[in-house]
């Protein structure tokens, strides 16, 4: 009941921030010069005002600003995220078709790194000043400072040009039509490369940050307490260190779960993934506003979420923090 | 850039000479007897917006639709028009009407037979309403007739002989009446999902990944296609498509979907070749553009200045990799097949250029200043990739040593088209210009004065104008002597680069890859932008 009422408060609480988001980001969008008709006209290379016109129109483009934002608006309010120009599809559909893709590889990486981040941290810092923790340390410093594109990039002439084991980039085999676990595999090959490139540098983060966690956790008081009476070293760190050396990396976590759509976009780019932050760089390049505003209004629904969930996970790790 | 010039030079002979033996062994040349079946994986970049060929002429799409929609004609090597859906057609004396008899048996991929109708249908309703060459390919045409269901009569108002130019596929394709009749054409389902007459049939659009094509078993052409599917793929990232060029996932990228940059080590791969064929009909030329408001650049001296000072084989060798030619004046060379190309016109590419150029700054009266510079000029960057920033970096030193101070400006396409195009808040513009299938598509639409147009891209955003020139273009345009309309050309193009409004570059030349299982691939002039009906590949 009472987990019940704080979801319905933060639900509540969430609405005016998103809606906030959906309207600044509309005046915002429309500042920028340019619009999605030029751009399309500019491409065919060969345009007549009567063209222009025609896609204006058939965009919606001639109407004024204020007319533009109260069909939107009216849009938004019945869940209808309106039509991409450029991609001549609707929103919801393009949204739908990318999210399934980037929802794997986002979960993946981020799961990967999370993992193996937190064990890496945890041997290093219980493993101080040994071998493990130097090389853990310089893998780490090796992982954040490598740009996730140089990364895949290499990764691709080695494992699939040269070693030919890994596909060079896409979802699935185009035109193989595989079904049931061989899709399975067809997928988890392609899934590989891009999400080692982009859990790296999580994982270098994660690892780093739970170092300097475990370490400031193993000097407290309790931990003095817990030797004291006698617990063991495993247990003192998986009941006591580790709950709590967890709460930075979960922070951190909440925070960069923002930034994963707008992140994947290189790793995406490099490795013909179709996920959705190509589409919102192809849409904010081609000036396709419609696509562009449900892309931010999604994320904005998902960072809102990912937070909410954070927050529930805190209340998880740390009995003192109360709904 | 540690690379021994002599080392670059004989490389890039190298390179360059291996398309011919490359072409002449896997292109229209083979001999080995044609196989059935295989999925032939081409690389497009960048992803269409939209297949809906008839209302959007961008370049990328033509490698998906004419697989699909086809035209009344196709073209041989000399760009001499070949019967396709038109069996045969006839030209008028007074060049004002044109009969096509139509090939019979043929049916659109919904199963509707192809007749008169559809192309008057597609001329009259589609193609001249919505498409955006049509205000000069089609704008003498009047009215299609159809007297039976198997010819179709073009009325023009005045002769228009480079209409026989643009009939193929990729310009003019024919539609299927009864999808579009009583809708909404920009709007029609169809433009994502095309329905023609082609050898492939339109499956399925992944959106990010793949447009799949499958063999079209009713295709009127006996025992065509050979291949059972074509998956058009789209990888966003240049390293990416290279690669998978080369680990032999896909078989085909045209248009340069692989960068000049990567050719070379393309040609060690055992696996893959190159052709430059196959863009016959695709004259492009990469530009400057000289703002004609500026108050230096509205003199003719300025300006011509200007062409002096660039060293147009430096581009070509350090941004073009060696493919293409230095442009000589406002037509590509592809048009000497046609004969109107001349460069017999003031050449700048003398061997004293820079003495030229400083001494008609001088007289234009722009002294060097403290710091040995004259005046100071934006160059807006082409957004439409990499290599084009490189080139105006190259311009910008090229400038710099008769004094003249470019400024960089990178904007994305839509502010780039907007701050030229529209605002034209810009001084010097390096954008790269179709010329089309005939001279009237490039030179009316960059140096007609009544082309001066706010708000329409790669247009005269110049402002030149020159009567002589208006006069001479509109004269070209209906002159139906092959002869006297190569003399009017001719002629324009010398009054053009001694007006100079802007300076012409790189007549650019595309390249192919193909991985060498997959035999006639490039069969005519179109390449890449006509059916690959009689493309195979090995097992």
């Amino acid at each position: 009941m009472r987990l019940a009422r704080y979801l319905g408060h933060r639900i509540l609480l969430a609405i005016p921030v998103v809606l906030g988001i959906v309207v600044l980001n509309f005046f915002l969008i429309h500042l920028a010069p340019g619009d999605a008709a030029s751009v399309l006209a500019g491409e065919s290379g060969a345009a007549s005002p009567e063209y222009l016109e025609q896609l204006r129109q058939k965009f919606g483009l001639d109407q004024p600003l204020g007319t533009q934002f109260l069909v939107y608006l009216t849009n938004m309010l019945h869940l209808n995220l309106g039509y991409s120009f450029r991609n001549d599809s609707p929103v919801t559909d393009l949204i739908l078709d990318r999210l399934w893709p980037t929802g794997l590889l986002m979960l993946t990486a981020f799961g990967a790194a999370l993992v193996a981040g937190t064990l890496l941290g945890l041997i290093a810092a219980t493993r101080r000043n040994s071998w493990r923790d130097s090389v853990i340390s310089l893998v780490s410093l090796v992982a954040y400072a490598t740009p996730g594109f140089w990364l895949g990039l290499m990764m691709i002439v080695v494992f699939a040009i040269h070693l030919g084991w890994l596909p060079t980039s896409g979802f699935d085999t185009v035109g193989a039509d595989t079904e049931g676990w061989d899709q399975v595999w067809d997928v988890a090959r392609h899934l590989v490369m891009p999400a080692i490139a982009l859990s790296l540098f999580y994982l270098a983060v994660y690892a780093r940050v739970m170092r300097a966690s475990v370490l400031e956790q193993v000097g407290m008081d309790y931990v003095t307490t817990a030797r004291a009476k006698g617990q063991t070293e495993i247990r003192i760190m998986t009941g006591h260190v580790l709950r709590n050396a967890l709460l930075p990396v979960v922070t951190m976590a909440g925070v960069q779960a923002g930034n994963l759509i707008g992140g994947s976009i290189v790793v995406e780019t490099v490795f013909g993934w179709p996920g959705i932050g190509t589409l919102a760089f192809n849409a904010l390049q081609s000036r396709d506003l419609n696509l562009l505003l449900g892309i931010f209004f999604v994320s904005a629904c998902l960072v809102v979420l990912v937070n909410l969930a954070v927050d529930l996970l805190y209340t998880a790790l740390d009995p003192r923090m109360e709904l | 850039m540690s690379q021994s010039p002599h080392l670059t030079k004989l490389s890039r002979r190298a390179v360059l000479a291996l398309p011919v033996g490359l072409a002449a062994a896997s292109g229209h040349g083979a001999a080995a007897e044609p196989r059935r079946g295989g999925t032939m994986v081409m690389i497009v970049h960048p992803e269409p917006s939209t297949l809906a060929h008839y209302a959007v002429t961008a370049g990328n799409i033509p490698p998906i639709a004419t697989q699909v929609y086809e035209g009344l004609c196709t073209y041989d090597w000399d760009l001499n028009p070949q019967p396709n859906l038109a069996r045969s057609w006839e030209i008028a004396p007074d060049g004002k009407t044109i009969t096509f008899k139509l090939q019979e048996g043929v049916t659109f991929h919904n199963g509707k037979p192809f007749t008169s109708a559809d192309v008057q249908y597609s001329f009259m309703e589609v193609l001249k309403k919505y498409n955006p060459i049509a205000p000069v390919m089609l704008t003498e045409l009047t009215s299609v007739d159809t007297p039976d269901p198997l010819t179709a009569v073009l009325h023009l108002a005045n002769p228009a002989p480079y209409l026989m130019k643009a009939l193929s596929g990729r310009d003019l394709p024919i539609l299927c009446k009864s999808v579009f009749e009583g809708t909404d054409v920009l709007q029609n389902p169809s433009a994502n999902k095309p329905i023609g007459t082609g050898p492939f049939k339109f499956v399925s659009w992944e959106r990010g990944q793949s447009v799949r094509l499958d063999r079209n078993e009713h295709y009127w052409k006996p025992g065509l296609p050979y291949l059972n599917r074509i998956i058009a793929r789209f990888i966003p990232d240049a390293g990416t498509r290279s690669a998978a060029m080369e680990a032999g996932e896909a078989h085909f990228a045209a248009y340069s979907a692989v960068n000049y940059a990567d050719l070379a080590r393309m040609t060690s791969n055992p696996i893959l070749g190159l052709t430059t064929k196959g863009y016959e009909m695709t004259p492009a030329q990469s530009v400057l553009e000289l703002n004609g408001r500026h108050p230096q650049l509205q003199k003719k001296g300025v300006r011509q200045a200007i062409a002096y000072a660039i060293d147009r084989n430096v581009i070509l060798r350090d941004v073009m990799y060696g493919y293409g030619q230095p442009a000589t004046g406002p037509l590509s060379r592809k048009f000497k097949t046609a004969g109107l190309y001349t460069d017999d016109l003031r050449r700048f590419d003398v061997p004293d250029r820079l003495e030229i150029a400083n001494r008609l700054l001088d007289e234009a009266g722009a002294p060097r200043g403290a710091d040995s510079m004259r005046f100071g000029l934006h160059l807006e960057v082409n957004s439409f990739g990499e290599q084009w920033l490189r080139q105006a970096e190259y311009l910008k030193q090229a400038l710099a040593p008769v004094g003249i101070d470019v400024t960089l400006r990178s904007e994305d396409t839509a502010t780039w088209l907007r701050r030229v195009y529209t605002n034209y808040d810009y001084d010097l513009n390096e954008p790269f210009l179709s010329q089309g299938v005939d001279p009237v598509y490039g030179l009316n639409k960059q140096f007609l004065t009544s082309q001066i147009r706010k708000g329409v891209t790669f247009v005269n955003d110049m402002f030149y104008s020159n009567p002589e020139v208006d006069r001479m273009l509109d004269a070209g345009m209906r002159e139906p002597d092959p002869i006297k309309r190569g003399d009017i050309y001719k002629k324009v193009q010398q009054i053009l680069a001694e007006d100079c409004p802007m300076v012409w570059l790189i007549d650019v030349q595309y390249v192919s890859v193909f991985n060498t299982k997959l035999h006639d691939h490039t069969t005519g002039p179109l390449g890449t932008q006509q059916a690959f009906e009689r493309a195979w590949m090995d097992k």
